[in-house]
């Protein structure tokens, strides 16, 4: 037992653990009674589930050894393409939970139709993901933009704002619907049989292959579900800004790379764990709103954003190092 | 390595049981604090819109926050938003990225007490307290395409560069142009949909080049946003087209200054948004000393405003166009 607490807090999550009980202190000093406030805390949980699930969709995508840099613009795609749906359905008079059902059915099929393009050409036609996945995000940019020639689709039933508005037993619901994701990802990634040919596939492909992996086929399964997680994102973002377009969210991709990466996962795959990139969401979290609410000049947050990524990873490198 | 990182875990249990206590008594300041939100900070305009605001802050005594996104993403600015609401401040004033966005979270201040005005760009009408404008859209519209035309003749071909596809300010301008384009200058044509460039320089000056590559009559190119007129200015200046090819668009004085100098940047016009952010933060003031904006009223420092019939737009002014002899004269 003891030896297993020992074990738990030299590990990787546990430091990064320690590092998130740090700076919650931290920025609970730097604001008294304004960032340990309830409305500060609650405000939190609605704003980390977004970014939360959009950074386990890149980390799974990352531990096959491949990227997703489609990851915002098929949120967003898809959820242009439900919004309007949803929207009709709602202007025309149709019942509002029939219309919210309908709508998030067609975000999740886009977003599924969008995985199977990247899984696609990722696994099947063989091009490095990080070349397909940018055109993909500029080929999905350009079909939004033509969708909604530049604006924004909104005028959704009032119940689709439920989503990333409501409670349930003063939980707000993104962060439900987030608990349930995290437990969700960590039983496929961590505890079944295709989790593990995952981490086999990061490590060494032609091994997996050798050792009777279907890798194609989990590489392209890996994009699908991806993409499924990046619609479950894009219906709480769509819901919390009350509109669709495809601009939000852009600033959260390459913080889900870094959230990934801080979160221990290697970015040449075979390697990660689901809890250390949740704690890495919150870490970044916690700053970014810890520091807004002290009042820190913006370009400094990012400097000390920049920074923690830097220290964590080395800090990483070191402990595995010695390790060996 | 275990000893240390128990005793760290120790101390940060006794800190937080002091900060939990520390937290039962809440900070209230009676200072007023406003915060004014660009779409993004960094970027010439929104830096000469900050002094102002600071400015303002400063000779009314109060506390002025300008803070925004990094980068134009909606997203950023409404977690932004929602941490300065648990901040707790007196007045928001943003530029929003996304008007459609912002509206549940500003309907969030407004229930947390914070007065909400818009700047720069409007947000959803029905939930801002005053809504501050640099200038009549339309007639801003209409009046860069008579600068084109001025510069390049009624006739011919051109082409639109511009900040974003989804900039709502960017986009009325520009759909009021070409509406009075359409019927006031027959002759113009415009050779291909408005171009995006990200609000960078760079971007807009590849983009000029392809274009005056792909469209090799093209008389003429309109930059909206303030950096899209600088990077076709400096596309048309690097092909040595500056007489074939006039440029005319929203930007800055100082800025395009060595644009302006040689003519590859034939006029620019725009308003001081130095004047703008302070307007912004005086209106915001006024508005929570209970003090309304009348037309016609003379703010110190900014000049005279006008304001709509339904009391809460206030209108700045009518733009400054810079030119190669008159640039020199403006701060901005």
């Amino acid at each position: 037992m003891k030896s297993g607490v020992k074990k738990l807090i030299v590990s990787k999550e546990g430091i990064l653990f320690c590092i998130f009980l740090f700076v919650f202190f931290l920025m609970s000093l730097l604001s008294p009674g304004r960032f340990l406030s309830w409305y500060n805390l609650q405000s939190m949980a609605y704003q980390l589930p977004e970014f939360g699930i959009l950074a386990l969709s890149m980390m799974i995508v990352i531990v096959t050894g491949g990227i997703n840099l489609s990851l915002t613009y098929t949120a967003t795609l898809s959820m242009i393409v439900g919004g309007m749906v949803m929207a009709n359905i709602s202007a025309a008079g149709g019942n509002g939970i029939l219309a919210v059902l309908a709508g998030i059915v067609i975000m999740i099929g886009m977003a599924s139709l969008c995985g199977v393009f990247n899984g696609f050409v990722v696994a099947y036609i063989g091009v490095t993901p990080m070349l397909a996945t940018l055109g993909a995000m500029t080929l999905f940019e350009g079909i939004s933009l033509n969708i909604t020639k530049g604006g924004a689709i909104s005028g959704f039933p009032f119940e689709f704002l439920m989503i990333g508005s409501g409670t349930v037993l003063g939980i707000p619901i993104p962060m439900i619907l987030f608990i349930l994701i995290i437990v969700g990802t960590w039983l496929f990634l961590e505890r079944s049989k295709m989790g593990m040919s995952i981490y086999m596939i990061g490590c060494n492909p032609k091994v997996a292959l050798y050792s009777g992996v279907r890798v194609k086929r989990i590489i392209f399964q890996t994009y699908l579900i991806a993409s499924v997680l990046a619609a479950i994102a894009g219906v709480l973002m769509a819901s919390r800004y009350n509109s669709a377009k495809e601009s939000y969210g852009s600033s959260y991709l390459l913080q889900a790379v870094a959230a990934s990466v801080l979160g221990g996962t290697n970015i040449s795959g075979g390697e990660g764990k689901i809890a250390g990139t949740v704690i890495a969401v919150m870490i970044l979290q916690v700053i970014s709103s810890g520091l807004n609410i002290f009042g820190l000049n913006r370009y400094l947050t990012n400097v000390v954003m920049g920074g923690i990524l830097i220290v964590v990873l080395t800090i990483n490198f070191l402990t595995e190092k010695r390790s060996k | 390595m275990k000893r240390v990182l128990t005793v760290l875990l120790l101390m940060m249990f006794c800190l937080s049981f002091v900060v939990a206590n520390g937290s039962q008594e809440v900070a209230v300041s009676d200072e007023i604090t406003i915060v004014v939100m660009p779409k993004l900070v960094g970027i010439p305009y929104f830096n000469a819109s900050e002094t102002g605001a600071i400015q303002a802050g400063k000779d009314l005594g109060i506390n002025v926050i300008y803070t925004g996104p990094t980068t134009p993403d909606a997203a950023e600015q409404v977690r932004m938003l929602e941490d300065l609401i648990s901040k707790g401040v007196d007045a928001i004033c943003v530029a929003p990225n996304d008007a459609a966005a912002m509206t549940p979270v500003l309907m969030k201040a407004k229930k947390a007490g914070i007065a909400v005005l818009d700047w720069d760009t409007p947000a959803d009408a029905s939930v801002v307290d005053l809504s501050i404008h640099q200038i009549d859209d339309r007639e801003y519209g209409e009046h860069i395409w008579d600068l084109l035309v001025q510069e390049m003749g009624d006739t011919g071909d051109y082409a639109i560069v511009t900040g974003g596809l989804s900039a709502a300010n960017l986009n009325t301008w520009i759909d009021a142009g070409l509406a009075y384009a359409k019927k006031q200058y027959p002759g113009l044509n415009l050779v291909t949909g408005k171009v995006p460039t990200d609000e960078k320089q760079q971007v807009a000056y590849q983009k000029t080049l392809d274009l005056i590559k792909a469209y090799p009559n093209l008389k003429g190119v309109v930059g909206v946003s303030t950096p899209a007129p600088l990077g076709a200015a400096q596309a048309v200046q690097e092909k040595g087209m500056k007489d074939s090819i006039a440029v005319v668009g929203t930007s800055l004085p100082t800025d395009s200054g060595p644009y302006l100098a040689d003519e590859s940047l034939r006029v620019g016009t725009l308003w001081d948004p130095a004047k703008l952010g302070y307007l912004t933060v005086v209106m915001a003031y006024n508005f929570l000393n209970g003090e309304k904006p009348q037309d016609g009223q003379e703010i110190a420092n900014v000049g005279k405003i006008s304001v709509w019939a339904d009391g809460r737009t206030v209108i700045m002014g009518p733009p400054a166009d810079f030119t190669k002899e008159n640039y020199a004269s403006f701060s901005f």
